[in-house]
């Protein structure tokens, strides 16, 4: 069953990439949440006599755009491999190259 | 009524080869000569671009359901949306694999050429096998559909060309397991990711919805319901593009097939500009019908989704599809989708998952590729027992029709659309079993 050996290989990149980008990039959009009703403070927070803090709201906006730079990450793969192209991590940080 | 007058239709047989008859269609004294094989090629093209849009009203729910659920999205909007990114992920599909088949079937050698063998009839060997395919995963998506169970479009359109193929050609003429130096073949390449995907997208949404409760326990319901309603369109709109990209590629390649075994294309490395425009459309107008049906058992049937769960279900969903496609691990949209509701229903504390339901698709997942196969074999026998040429094919498509028509009239006695969509789940009704029991007439 060679079959099941490359499923399984596979399978557990696609668990990990899964769990990074699928539950890791929502975790933090939810931090960018939380962190924006922190810096709004009162009744915003679970404590209803928090003091704002102004630090969150740029947190969260900066937690936001981390999200949304992993969207942008995942419409370019689709639009690279659309075009016949792949997308590298092979120096950390993606690029599009040639398949 | 003058038109009709002038319209003669005759078929002349010049005796002898298959390419030699023609049939010719005379309108007002003017004479189009057609061969029987480009007929038959005009029914495989409309067939697989009916197949396009079922495959697009069938996976609706994949990507809008939840944001249907749980309103982010009004339901005209969302179908508006997914199918506006379906067209858009379509036209993407630039480089289109020819040997998408290649997986399952034998009947195309590795650059995606049909085999010699299959092309001694002027090709009608092949577009038989073809036609017979895509109606086994019409008729397949059409029964799920009225059934309202979110099955796989892919496995439908695989099962019906095993079955042909297997119809056609024996057992021999399938790829069942590749031949060992990849992940291939039907068990590898089918069976293999439907049982893994939905375990690793249910795995992904459990821990998303886990994570976000325990984050945002205790804000403010105006800052949670804003965020996670952006979220889960941010969400949903990444799926819908990814499903563009995946399904639509798959009747391009067909179409492209079906052109070459009949002789009107000759490039396995591209395909023609008007078979990429209508198979985006087809995906994208089905997309936008919307399979109300399917997206309400995904949207209520399975879980009662809250925000923070339609946002970590469909997160999971596009991440799950994405890293898939990246590592070259085919997978079923639909499995990852109904995996990772599943998973979100698991992880959000005190949720009901109605397993009923799940246990429901989880058998309509097991025998859509024999089912499908099944339709698509005995497809191939009646076009065969007809003598494989166009008299068989047209009686193939109009057994295409009839079905379709049956199925849809059969809807239309519990139809469900965009204003009935959200009703409150009966659990001892689920819309399936509101079907009356007694035959149509």
């Amino acid at each position: 069953m060679h079959n099941l050996g490359f499923a399984l290989e596979g399978a557990w990149k696609v668990l990990a990439a899964g769990l990074v980008l699928g539950a890791g990039l929502p975790a933090l959009f939810a931090l960018g949440i939380r962190t924006l009703a922190w810096g709004d403070g009162g009744a915003a927070e679970a404590d209803a006599s928090a003091a704002p803090h102004a630090a969150g709201k740029v947190l969260g906006w900066v937690l936001f755009a981390v999200v949304l730079l992993g969207v942008l990450l995942g419409i370019t793969f689709i639009v690279a491999s659309g075009l016949g192209k792949a997308l590298s991590f092979e120096h950390v940080f993606p690029t599009i190259v040639d398949k | 009524m003058t038109f009709w007058r002038h319209v003669r239709y005759g078929v002349l047989n010049s005796g002898g080869s298959l390419d030699g008859r023609l049939l010719a269609i005379a309108w007002r004294g003017h004479y189009l000569h057609v061969t029987e094989t480009s007929v038959i090629l005009a029914l495989v093209v409309v067939t697989a671009l009916g197949f396009d849009f079922t495959n697009g009203f069938h996976d609706t729910a994949n990507a809008m359901a939840t944001s249907i659920a749980t309103k982010a999205l009004r339901p005209k909007v969302a179908v508006a949306l997914s199918g506006i990114l379906n067209l858009v992920g379509a036209f993407l599909s630039v480089e289109v694999a020819l040997t998408v088949s290649n997986a399952v079937v034998k009947i195309q050698d590795k650059s995606g050429a049909p085999k010699a063998e299959l092309l001694a009839d002027g090709g009608t060997a092949l577009l038989l096998i073809v036609l017979a395919g895509l109606v086994g995963g019409i008729i397949w998506n059409l029964l799920t559909w009225l059934l309202g169970l979110p099955s796989s479009s892919s496995h439908a359109l695989f099962g019906g060309l095993i079955g042909a193929t297997i119809a056609g050609l024996g057992w021999a003429g399938v790829n069942w397991n590749g031949d060992g130096s990849k992940l291939d073949g039907v068990i590898g390449k089918v069976i293999l990711p439907a049982i893994m995907s939905p375990v690793i997208a249910g795995v992904v949404a459990a821990v998303g919805t886990w994570l976000i409760y325990r984050i945002t326990v205790g804000v403010a319901a105006r800052f949670t319901d804003n965020g996670f309603r952006w979220g889960q369109i941010g969400s949903a709109s990444l799926v819908s593009l990814a499903h563009g990209t995946n399904d639509a590629q798959k009747t391009m390649g067909v179409i492209t097939l079906a052109l070459i075994a009949a002789g009107d294309w000759d490039d396995t490395g591209s395909i023609p500009f008007w078979v990429k425009a209508a198979c985006a459309l087809a995906i994208a107008a089905g997309t936008y019908l919307g399979g109300w049906r399917i997206i309400r058992t995904l949207g209520k049937g399975l879980v009662e989704i809250a925000p923070p769960q339609g946002l970590a279900a469909e997160s999971a969903s596009a991440a799950v599809i994405l890293a898939s496609s990246h590592l070259g691990f085919a997978l079923s949209t639909t499995h990852v989708a109904t995996g990772s509701i599943l998973g979100s229903g698991v992880g959000k504390p005190g949720a009901q998952v109605r397993w009923r339901v799940a246990g429901r698709m989880v058998a309509a997942w097991l025998i859509t590729l024999p089912a499908a196969a099944v339709v698509g074999a005995l497809m191939w026998w009646i076009g065969h027992g007809l003598g494989d040429g166009l008299v068989g094919s047209l009686a193939v498509f109009v057994i295409l029709l009839a079905a379709a028509t049956f199925m849809y009239l059969r809807s239309r006695r519990t139809p469900v659309d965009h204003n009935n969509v959200n009703d409150e789940w009966d659990d001892a009704r689920p819309p399936a079993d509101r079907v009356p029991a007694e035959s149509a007439h």
